[in-house]
């Protein structure tokens, strides 16, 4: 659930005010009541002012993402708040770059030493940038979460980015040992971690998923996957199982306090969202290819050779055109496909998620004393740098 | 009871988790009431407005606790509190800020292509020199290893005089290019006809190049063309452009999802504009040394045309890295001229040559 882990929706409530012949707890509900059109215009748009800004406007829309969600996930009646600013990120990202660049300088100064006593020897080094991917989503997940507020309470979280990130890194140390087996006990012992050091105000949380349920639910799906990837249209059928799986999973385990989770999100419940994202993807590849292969045959009508525009030269301008016609076209492809897999794997799996939960003792958090501190968002700056970033 | 939808104003302090009903009272500032007794006083500049679902009107006040929420579910509440709090959305980024946003954003990436078009190049040109020649021949020493591990390590020494006959070539470029001894170089055996140079000076030539060859000239046209990168330090260059690009052009195109194929296709397509450049360069360094030796500056050109065959047409000659050779050789044919000097090896040096990797080929 690394990639994944966004803050738990989780929280804990209160009882009204009149204590009236209380029947036995109720499950509390949990919705989601976002406007799925109004999703998909913010994530259009965005998509749009990052074509124009070169990705620049990135920090803008995560933030206008997230701020969406969270206020449109209602426990018990409340909507929880998202109270991370862009600006935030923005400095974030600015303050990763700081720190990343002698980071690689360093890197770069040690391989050379590396390469000098032994040809390739550097590359273990690679593996220092894992251990630092993973310090940095726990560090992204410490921001989010104190960004996240219900009842006029924010979540938070303490423990530590390295110590973290040495389990995570022994952890898969392991899982490739043996091939794969651990995984399951990984993702517990990590989410372990995790959710011991999350607070929702003076609560605090705890997993109680076991390593042995989840194998139990999954391990057919990785002797499966070999033969997947011969015949290949099978995999987006085991990929979404196993997620499912795996959100169901990590629902059921959270704790805080006396507060559970319970889900039911069925087997295949996420199957139709990636079978259309892999839909849109070939009629967005098809509309693209199309575009391209017109291009290309009403310059041969022109009497343009193709070849030759790749000449140096005098047509070389005209090289220039097509190419910046290509890279535009192919940034607008990319972004496209973005707002589809925002929509259907963010948006809409957060939705199904959503309302297969339900919590039950919420009146064991109808209390819950402000605590914890706010986190920087240079997790979220490193993260981005490292490409590990989650939603 | 649990439907919390029921109260219209509920208010949170801040402190706990507790839900109160509350009621409002609209005087100089915003009065709030829980069982009639006033919890807080919000002045009406300092009502913002927090994200909240559908139906709801949540505020915050800027002069109270940062997480105090007021919660209106009441149409008309929400309506005489929204004419009152005049800065209610002030905090919102507006199309004012996603202009500037975009504005600053295209100067970024102006400034960005700027600097990775004149900028790096120039900055590459005044740093190369500056690298200190020790930690430059570690680099090489690196580069040497892992040539080593790709091609083999089959130094060719079997044959004295065949080694005998290529230091005595290597010396006599190196000292008519005005080089000091620092300057090494080897034959390695592999199949693929080439030649490298490596940071910090040295020269590897494979022996199959070697073999193609048919006469001393055309080795001498190549090893000087190697040397001529040596001269220019393109080895450094090329590190410190090759870096600066990536990191920039990463930069520019940060985190849209598959921008590394972009960062690859435009970085392909400037290093290797950069790399041709650095390639003519040294074309030209090796005319003028073949010419300053009297020997013919064309024999490289066909060496490597026996090698490459003609280029033109095939492939994208915009994103490879060296000119096309019927070009280059045009370039050394035009510059060629009578053979003044005296043969840079004798015809028993020049077999003995051709032999030292012991294969015995042709």
């Amino acid at each position: 659930m690394n990639q994944f882990s966004r803050p738990p929706i989780v929280p804990p409530p209160s009882e009204p005010t009149p204590p009236m012949a209380a029947p036995p707890p109720l499950p509390a509900k949990l919705d989601f009541t976002g406007e799925r059109n109004g999703f998909l215009e913010l994530v259009a748009r965005g998509a749009g002012l990052e074509l124009v800004t070169l990705g620049f406007y990135r920090f803008w829309l995560i933030n206008d993402i997230r701020r969406h969600l969270w206020s449109n996930t209602v426990i018990d009646g409340d909507a929880a708040e998202y109270t991370g600013r862009a600006r935030e990120l923005v400095i974030g990202f600015l303050i990763a770059l700081a720190i990343l660049m002698p980071i690689y300088l360093g890197y770069f100064l040690i391989s050379v030493e590396a390469e000098h006593l032994q040809a390739w020897a550097s590359i273990p080094l690679v593996a220092s940038f894992y251990v630092f991917g993973q310090f940095a989503i726990y560090r992204a997940r410490r921001y989010r979460l104190t960004r996240t507020v219900w009842r006029g309470v924010r979540f938070w979280m303490d423990g530590s980015g390295w110590a973290y990130a040495l389990r995570a890194s022994l952890w898969a140390v392991l899982a490739i040992v043996t091939l794969g087996i651990a995984l399951p006990w990984r993702a517990a012992a990590l989410e372990r971690y995790k959710m011991d050091h999350s607070w929702y105000g003076d609560l605090q949380g705890r997993f109680e998923g076991r390593g042995w349920e989840l194998f139990k639910r999954v391990w057919w799906i990785g002797v499966l996957m070999p033969f997947a990837l011969i015949v290949f249209p099978a995999l987006p059928f085991l990929y979404a199982r196993y997620k499912s799986e795996e959100w169901r999973w990590w629902i059921s385990g959270i704790r805080f306090g006396e507060v559970t989770l319970q889900s039911r999100l069925a087997p295949t419940a996420l199957r139709g969202l990636y079978w259309s994202v892999i839909g849109w993807y070939m009629v967005l590849s098809a509309g693209f290819g199309m575009i391209a292969g017109s291009v290309g045959s009403i310059l041969v009508k022109l009497g343009v050779p193709v070849e030759e525009l790749f000449l140096p030269g005098a047509v070389g301008k005209a090289a220039i055109i097509v190419l910046g016609l290509t890279i535009v076209g192919y940034l607008a492809f990319m972004l496209a496909l973005g707002v589809v897999t925002r929509l259907y794997l963010t948006r809409d799996l957060w939705e199904r998620v959503l309302q297969t939960t339900s919590v039950t003792n919420l009146a064991a958090a109808a209390n819950v004393t402000a605590r914890g501190d706010l986190a920087t968002a240079v997790g979220e700056g490193i993260a981005d740098g490292l490409d590990v970033a989650g939603f | 009871m649990s439907d919390a939808g029921s109260d219209p104003v509920v208010f949170f302090d801040g402190t706990s988790n507790r839900r109160h009903a509350a009621t409002l009272a609209f005087t100089g500032a915003l009065e709030i009431s829980v069982d009639g007794e006033t919890r807080a006083k919000w002045a009406y500049a300092d009502i913002r407005r927090a994200d909240s679902a559908p139906g709801t009107l949540r505020v915050f006040c800027q002069s109270a606790p940062p997480l105090a929420r007021l919660e209106i579910r009441d149409a008309a509440l929400a309506a005489e509190l929204t004419s009152r709090a005049v800065n209610l959305d002030e905090h919102h980024l507006g199309a004012r800020g996603v202009a500037k946003i975009v504005g600053w954003s295209l100067a970024a990436a102006a400034s960005i292509v700027l600097v990775v078009l004149f900028g790096v190049p120039l900055a590459a040109d005044r740093l190369a020199p500056l690298v200190p020649p020790a930690f430059e021949r570690r680099i090489g020493d690196v580069t040497e290893q892992q040539v080593k591990v790709v091609f083999g390590d089959k130094a060719c020494k079997s044959s004295p005089a065949g080694k005998a006959a290529f230091d005595k070539l290597v010396t006599k470029l190196r000292d008519a290019a005005g080089f000091d001894t620092s300057v090494e170089s080897t034959v390695l055996s592999s199949d693929i006809p080439n030649a490298l140079a490596l940071p910090g000076g040295k020269v590897i030539v494979f022996d199959s190049l070697i073999a193609k060859a048919n006469n001393p000239d055309e080795v001498a046209g190549v090893i000087a063309h190697e040397l001529g990168h040596l001269k220019h330090r393109d080895n450094m260059r090329g590190l410190i452009y090759n870096g600066g690009t990536s990191f920039l052009i990463g930069l520019l195109f940060g985190d849209i999802t598959g921008s590394s194929a972009m960062i690859f296709a435009s970085r392909t397509l400037i290093t290797s504009s950069y790399s041709r450049e650095a390639e003519t360069a040294a074309d030209t360094f090796s005319i003028e040394l073949m010419q300053k030796l009297g020997r013919p500056p064309k024999a490289m050109g066909e060496l490597m045309m026996r090698i490459t065959g003609k280029e033109g047409g095939k492939g994208l000659t915009i994103i490879s890295t060296h000119p096309l050779t019927e070009d280059r050789l045009a370039r050394m044919s035009k510059e060629d001229q009578t053979v003044k000097g005296p043969p840079v090896l004798t015809d028993a040096e020049w077999q003995a040559l051709k032999g030292i990797c012991g294969k015995g080929k042709v």
